[in-house]
């Protein structure tokens, strides 16, 4: 991959300042048992900085795979993912990364674990400050009651959600979701879109969000990148021309929500199925 | 070597039982069937069944040579009482005890600190892989002969033997333990900013504590076996001692007592040991 592909030659000129993160004809194969599975095809994508992104496409169309590596966790294999104009080439601290599987400390509580990142040298916090944090927090997304349990003591939905205060609470300028509402029920799902809309848009955070929602990625989203299915790579990008801040409880009813629905769902629907009996 | 009366006997509570179980379902059989189903009852049956064996074995006809390979439960327990008061089985008990438990905290100790630093460093663990496992395979009873050389036959040939015992079984798990932490829990927290060092104090020592308690819990058996073996083979003081210089005398009787003493130490080692771990593991699933 030598040779300057012309989408290459345009993001090299085009200056950092416009992206916070870039992949550049970003590419990944996996070896599963000696066959090469390309997950993503050679990709170019520029988040603003302060933009909501949804990631959306058929199950294994490499949007974790996108995640990953814009967080540091995998490296291209060909390409490269810069963030604010640097290659990424190890854990990228400036993002946090909510993975799909909570991962939680199964030993800590839940208000120990949503305080971990604040017990870090790099997020050092004075204790009574951290403790108030940790409780607004938990507050935040409706964790009262459960500070002294487990993770094991609670349910699907509660864990998303303790993990998302656990990300959340040390404000990074970048957040990486990877389907964090799956297990919430509906009404709690509208609720905790409306916290995370909130606090994004007051940190002003950059925010890449992979979701099978399409609701939920336009009630959220400035843009929403549509994956088609194995090998990944972008069919179409769509802009959410809705006006912000949002009402996530009222968005969902208005024609303009519908019209964006039904086009997203035109560009998705064969993929979908295709997708299905994979 | 079972005399033919314990048999008879055995079969006697057994025929006492089987008609309340076949439920003939009259009077005192099932009465007493309902009785053994209580754990009061099932405690009783026991005790019974203990004392029927007990009464056999004392008043069983044998001729006078068998008597002297089997011993009698009164002699034992008259032998049992003497050592008790002389003191006997206290200055043997107490070196048992001390050997198994200085062994068991030094290669604890051991096992666990270089299990770490193993499991940390996996480049230095891949190196010395090959050399563990071949002396994780090595039967460490094999080297006491070898440690009574180095370090006489009192009690620090023993310990030493003890301690290598469980530093083995406490290492793999150590390192087991951090080797199979979540690396999506250890890639989380660096994402966090979270060095090296906090990652291990935070993450690593917390996920392998599981594994460290199963591999200590496995050792504490295999202590005091090692520490009676490495005194019958060669000590002047112990249980595994006391055993062997009995048997040496041809005093059954004391070889017997000695056993005993050796079945309530582990009865005891073990309720002690299910105690500790029900209370550690509320939160290991």
């Amino acid at each position: 991959m030598n040779d300057l592909t012309p989408a290459r030659a345009v993001a090299a000129d085009a200056g950092t300042p416009a992206a916070k993160i870039r992949l550049l004809c970003a590419e990944k194969t996996f070896q599963v048992r000696g066959q090469d599975i390309e997950a993503l095809h050679p990709t170019d994508l520029d988040i603003r900085p302060h933009e909501f992104m949804a990631l959306v496409g058929p199950s294994g169309c490499g949007k974790s795979t996108i995640l990953n590596m814009m967080a540091g966790l995998m490296r291209p294999t060909a390409g490269e993912v810069l963030y604010d104009g640097q290659p990424v080439t190890g854990p990228n601290r400036r993002v946090g990364y909510m993975t799909q599987k909570d991962t939680l400390l199964p030993w800590r509580t839940t208000k120990d674990n949503i305080r971990i990142a604040l017990e870090l040298k790099s997020h050092a916090t004075p204790r009574a400050e951290a403790e108030d944090r940790v409780r607004q927090m938990i507050e935040l997304v409706g964790l009262k009651g459960f500070e002294n349990h487990t993770p094991a003591e609670l349910s699907g939905g509660m864990r998303k959600r303790a993990a998302m205060a656990r990300t959340l609470i040390y404000e990074p300028e970048t957040l990486l979701m990877d389907e964090p509402f799956g297990a919430l029920d509906s009404q709690l799902k509208l609720l905790m879109l409306d916290q995370l809309q909130c606090l994004t848009q007051h940190r002003r955070m950059s925010v890449v969000f992979v979701t099978h929602d399409l609701g939920e990625a336009i009630t959220l989203s400035d843009r929403i990148v549509v994956l088609s299915a194995r090998p990944g790579r972008i069919r179409a990008i769509h802009d959410v021309k809705l006006e912000r801040p949002r009402d996530v409880f009222k968005v969902r009813f208005t024609p303009a929500f519908s019209e964006q629905h039904e086009r997203l769902w035109d560009e998705l629907k064969d993929d979908i199925i295709k997708g299905t009996d994979v | 070597m079972a005399p033919p009366a314990t048999q008879s006997a055995v079969v006697g509570t057994g025929a006492t039982r089987l008609p309340g179980a076949v439920g003939s379902g009259s009077g005192p059989q099932s009465s007493l069937e309902r009785f053994f189903a209580t754990s009061a009852g099932r405690v009783g049956a026991r005790l019974l069944l203990i004392a029927l064996i007990l009464l056999a074995w004392e008043y069983a006809p044998v001729a006078r040579a068998t008597r002297f390979w089997m011993s009698s439960p009164s002699a034992i327990l008259g032998t049992l009482w003497d050592w008790l008061f002389d003191g006997t089985i206290w200055a043997h008990l107490e070196s048992t005890l001390l050997v198994m438990s200085e062994g068991y905290v030094v290669g604890c100790v051991a096992g666990v600190g270089i299990g770490f630093l193993l499991g940390f460093f996996s480049r230095l663990s891949r190196v010395l892989a090959p050399l563990l496992a071949g002396f994780y395979a090595l039967p460490k009873i094999a080297l006491a002969p070898l440690f009574v050389i180095l370090l006489g036959v009192d009690n620090s040939s023993k310990i030493a033997l003890v301690a290598v015992t469980v530093f083995f079984l406490v290492l793999t798990s150590t390192i087991d333990g951090v080797r199979e932490v979540d690396r999506n829990t250890v890639n989380a927290l660096a994402l966090m900013g979270a060095t090296r060092t906090e990652i291990i104090r935070k993450v690593l020592i917390w996920a392998a504590l599981p594994w460290i308690f199963t591999g200590m819990r496995l050792a504490v058996r295999y202590a005091f076996t090692t520490t009676l073996l490495a005194e019958l083979i060669a000590a002047n003081r112990g249980l595994g001692f006391l055993i062997e210089l009995n048997s040496g005398n041809f005093n059954t009787t004391g070889a017997y007592a000695a056993i005993v003493v050796v079945i309530i130490c582990s009865v005891l080692l073990t309720e002690l040991l299910s105690r500790l771990e029900s209370r550690m593991s509320h939160w290991v699933s």
